[in-house]
């Protein structure tokens, strides 16, 4: 059986109704598919208990804000169903990773305001070096480094 | 005389604040109301506007939802 299935579409009122099984979807899969048809559709949500207690489904109504025919409200209710897969899988990703997402966004943020420099990026054996001193070389001439040896005695 | 128009948002899925700010939004094109009935809060909307051309249910609605959508993302677990 689907988990999501256009219920009815009344052309009179331009409505499509789909209902979910509220034990599979969260709300908040609900709540973000419904956000990202808010642009196309009036949708609004409710929620019935099914007979002899046996759960409770979600009731989407989505109504079109430009006119549907068949076809096109199947297409909103497959987007709709799409959404529904996309936000349920992202909040499991979140969920599931959650704890290195906090730890790699707290080093980040750490990192930029230098309190967790490396330690030996902060030792400084280099205190003996006068400013003029050069030992890498750096500020040799390129042509003086790098001129032939003819040249270099003439 | 114009009919009143009742929207029914269930009170799991629409919060009490999003739905007040909603009225508040659409306050200068109808008279809002809202009463808790059973599961749901109902919303009556009188005296809509008569120049308000686009449709105020499913705008008022749509504007609940984000509302609430937004809140409850705001709001830690």
């Amino acid at each position: 059986m689907a988990q999501h299935t256009l219920e009815r579409f009344d052309a009179d009122s331009n409505t499509a109704v789909l209902s979910l099984d509220a034990g599979i979807y969260p709300l908040d899969a609900v709540y973000g598919a419904a956000y990202a048809l808010i642009d196309r559709a009036y949708v609004l949500l409710d929620k019935e208990a099914r007979a002899e207690g046996k759960g409770s489904r979600f009731l989407i109504q989505l109504r079109g804000k430009i006119k549907l025919d068949q076809a096109a409200a199947q297409a909103l209710s497959g987007e709709f169903g799409n959404e529904l897969l996309s936000q349920a899988l992202r909040r499991k990703v979140v969920k599931q990773n959650g704890g290195l997402i906090e730890e790699i966004v707290t080093q980040a943020i750490a990192g930029a305001t230098g309190a967790s420099l490396p330690q030996d990026f902060l030792d400084d054996d280099d205190d003996d070096l006068d400013f003029l001193d050069d030992p890498l070389g750096i500020a040799v001439p390129w042509e003086e480094k790098f001129k032939k040896d003819g040249k270099k005695n003439a | 005389m114009a009919t009143d128009l009742t929207i029914s948002l269930h009170r799991a899925m629409y919060m009490a604040q999003a739905i007040r700010d909603a009225m508040g939004v659409f306050d200068d094109f109808a008279t809002f109301s809202m009463e808790k009935k059973g599961d749901h809060y109902e919303v009556t909307i009188r005296d809509v506007d008569p120049e308000v051309d686009g449709d105020i249910v499913g705008e008022f609605s749509n504007f609940a939802l984000a509302h609430t959508i937004e809140r409850k993302r705001r709001t830690p677990k």
